[in-house]
């Protein structure tokens, strides 16, 4: 089985013109990217962790969701988590309600404060931000409590890594590099095996005929793995894309995720006549994948239901915990439901792959 | 003698078609055997039968005197086989190919030793696609050498073959049965089963018709010659009845029975006849005798002997089809 995996990637070397669409396509992107300024992703996210929980706090809570320049993001945590996701850079402001908020207390002069955190990715909005929020604080205090302003919000900056665009479609080219290139692969190559009886051909000798298979599909792991080293060395060396975690995590989601996409690639030979049918299906169930499952922006922009959608094809959960484990920087368990997704997606294509391929 | 295959009681069926209709024969160790037969007459679903690729409706088969249902990898590691228009990978060289298909089997040869056989040696590091096409099909038979095997089969390896390139694949064959390899093959050229073949099965439409030797099968006609006519006009029945005498065989023949390079009686096919005419050269002399007594013209005469498209013919009733 060694020999024949070691026999299919000498193949794959020699047929320049596969290894050339394996790494071309997604390489130029990569450039067209890398050379682009596009800075940070997205708008502002803003969060608030509310430990007063009255009126007061629900009035500023509210007016703060409806601060159009910036996304609100729901959900309770605790103080010390909020604090980390800011650090992190997944959110640019966090505002803190004390307990006590609103409340006229024993001393009017002297009001519980709100605290603004801030990163410093952008000091011109951080500003326009600190006007802003001290103004929705002021107004959610009763009349007695806005006496001094100044008093009403403390400001506190957070150092936090830069995560730039680039870096986050980096990702997303790996995974549409390895989704295209496995599917289409696998598929060109089965069927251009049976049209040749070369499949045929090896059914008559005493090859046990699942090391067939494995070989295959040991060899484009391989490759896979090799289409992200050189994206990732491009990216990073030439581009100066930064990798947030340990970039081991990155190589541990990929072969996981390519088995899907070879089991599609399987399936797809199966139902194709002749290679370049193949080769169509391939294109035509990647190139929507590749767009949908969030290589390029995030599922949540689509209209409709199609981010419900788009978050089930198995390119979504490849491209989600990639940037977990790179852009997050989380280690690859806190991944685990993406990883079970892909665990199923590749149970489910296998079987179904089982159950259609044919040798003649 | 041991037998190499045993086939007995063999039905293929896929649906309501009967491909393979009670076929029954058995192949002894050392000889060339053929299957000959018309495109669609059973031939290759026979031997991807024995060759374990596909499963008998009915029958039983053994291989090397075991059964196929039970040693189904014992016999294909002991067997060579060149599969009907097989092509090989396009990205690895001759010798490659051959250590990889080698690589599956327990015992194998030396990829070196192999393009010698064949003389493709200073084609080792080629790609197939560089080959002209007799050495690719000299490289098809020679894959199915890489395990040494007691017995081969090659499915039409002379299929689309110019004549040169036909004459050195036999003398391969030849070469490989010298070794001591029983070979079975199918063709359907019947010049090709009638030089290389020691026995012969004809098969048609799925059924067995006969199998012995090119030379008992041309005997059973019990005639020597065939002889076409071309007369200026059709023979009368009483003609014909006479002519019986001496001839075994009168048929009609359209005009595609004669080569294209006669224009002139291209279309033409009243008065064309083939007579098959027993060994004696009073025969021959009687039919002609007969011709000049009813006063008509001869425009064409062709004698040849009897061939084993004679004994197609005669039991099909079919020229054979390609």
């Amino acid at each position: 089985m060694l020999a024949f995996t070691i026999a299919n990637l000498k193949m794959m070397a020699r047929s320049r013109q596969a290894t050339f669409w394996a790494l071309f396509f997604p390489l130029l992107l990569v450039v067209v990217f890398g050379l682009l300024d596009l800075g940070f992703l997205g708008g502002g996210k803003i969060a608030v962790v509310d430990s007063s929980n009255n009126e007061a706090s629900q009035q500023l809570r509210s007016s703060l969701q409806n601060i159009d320049l910036l996304e609100f993001q729901e959900g309770e945590v605790s103080v010390t988590k909020a604090r980390l996701r800011v650090e992190k850079g997944q959110w640019d402001y966090l505002v803190i309600i004390p307990e006590g908020f609103g409340d006229p207390g024993p001393d009017p002069g002297s009001p519980v404060s709100v605290t603004l955190l801030q990163n410093n990715r952008d000091p011109q909005r951080n500003q326009l931000m600190q006007g802003v929020v001290r103004n929705l604080v002021a107004e959610a205090q009763p009349a007695s409590l806005r006496a001094d302003l100044s008093l009403l919000l403390e400001t506190e900056e957070v150092e936090t890594v830069e995560i730039t665009y680039f870096d986050v479609v980096l990702m997303g080219l790996i995974g549409m590099a390895i989704m295209t290139n496995s599917i289409i692969s696998i598929a060109v190559r089965v069927s251009t095996y049976r049209n040749n009886s070369i499949l045929k051909r090896l059914l008559v000798t005493p090859l046990p005929i699942w090391k067939y298979f494995a070989s295959e599909i040991a060899a484009h792991l391989v490759l896979a793995m090799f289409q992200a080293v050189v994206i990732l060395v491009v990216g990073v060396f030439v581009f100066g894309a930064r990798i947030h975690g340990n970039p081991l995590w990155i190589f541990a989601v990929v072969p996981l995720a390519s088995l899907v996409f070879l089991n599609i690639g399987f399936i797809l030979s199966a139902w194709a006549k002749t290679p370049s049918a193949a080769s169509g299906m391939g294109n035509a169930i990647a190139l929507p994948m590749m767009f949908v499952a969030g290589t390029f922006f995030p599922t949540s922009m689509f209209p409709w239901v199609l981010p419900q959608i788009s978050e089930v094809l198995p390119l979504a959960p490849m491209l989600s915990a990639l940037r977990l484990v790179a852009i997050e920087g989380l280690p690859l368990w806190d991944a685990w439901p993406q990883l079970a997704m892909l665990g199923g997606w590749a149970v489910a294509t296998a079987l179904i792959a089982i159950r259609v391929f044919r040798f003649s | 003698m041991d037998e190499a295959i045993r086939v007995e009681g063999l039905v293929k069926r896929f649906g309501a078609f009967t491909a393979i209709d009670q076929v029954s024969f058995a192949v002894a160790q050392g000889e060339i055997f053929g299957i000959l037969g018309p495109n669609g007459a059973g031939k290759t679903t026979t031997l991807e039968i024995i060759e374990g690729l596909q499963p008998p409706t009915q029958g039983r088969i053994t291989v090397l005197g075991r059964d196929i249902k039970s040693h189904k990898n014992a016999i294909k590691a002991r067997i060579g086989v060149q599969l009907q228009s097989s092509a090989y990978y396009d990205y690895l060289t001759l010798k490659e190919i051959l250590a990889l298909l080698g690589s599956f089997y327990p015992t194998r040869t030396s990829p070196e030793t192999l393009l010698q056989l064949v003389g493709l040696s200073d084609k080792a590091n080629s790609y197939v696609n560089q080959l002209s096409g007799g050495q690719k099909q000299r490289f098809t038979v020679v894959a199915s050498l890489v395990n040494d095997p007691e017995l081969v089969i090659l499915d039409e390896p002379t299929t689309g073959l110019d004549p040169q390139a036909r004459h050195n694949l036999w003398a391969l064959v030849r070469e490989i049965h010298d070794r001591g390899v029983t070979l079975v093959l199918t063709t359907h050229y019947m010049e090709e089963a009638q030089a290389l073949c020691d026995r012969l099965a004809i098969m048609d439409h799925g059924r067995l018709l006969a199998v012995d030797s090119p030379k008992n099968l041309i005997d059973r006609l019990e005639a020597a010659y065939t002889v076409k006519l071309m007369l200026d006009q059709p023979l009368t029945i009483e003609q014909v009845n006479s002519l019986n005498g001496s001839v075994e065989l009168v048929q009609e023949l359209d005009g595609n029975a004669w080569p294209k390079w006669i224009p002139a009686y291209a279309g033409k096919t009243e008065g064309h006849y083939l007579l098959r005419v027993k060994n004696s050269p009073a025969a021959l002399g009687g039919v002609l005798d007969e011709l000049a007594r009813g006063d008509v013209n001869l425009e064409r005469l062709e004698i040849a002997p009897v061939t084993l498209e004679d004994v197609f013919l005669e039991m099909t009733g079919n020229e054979l089809r390609e």
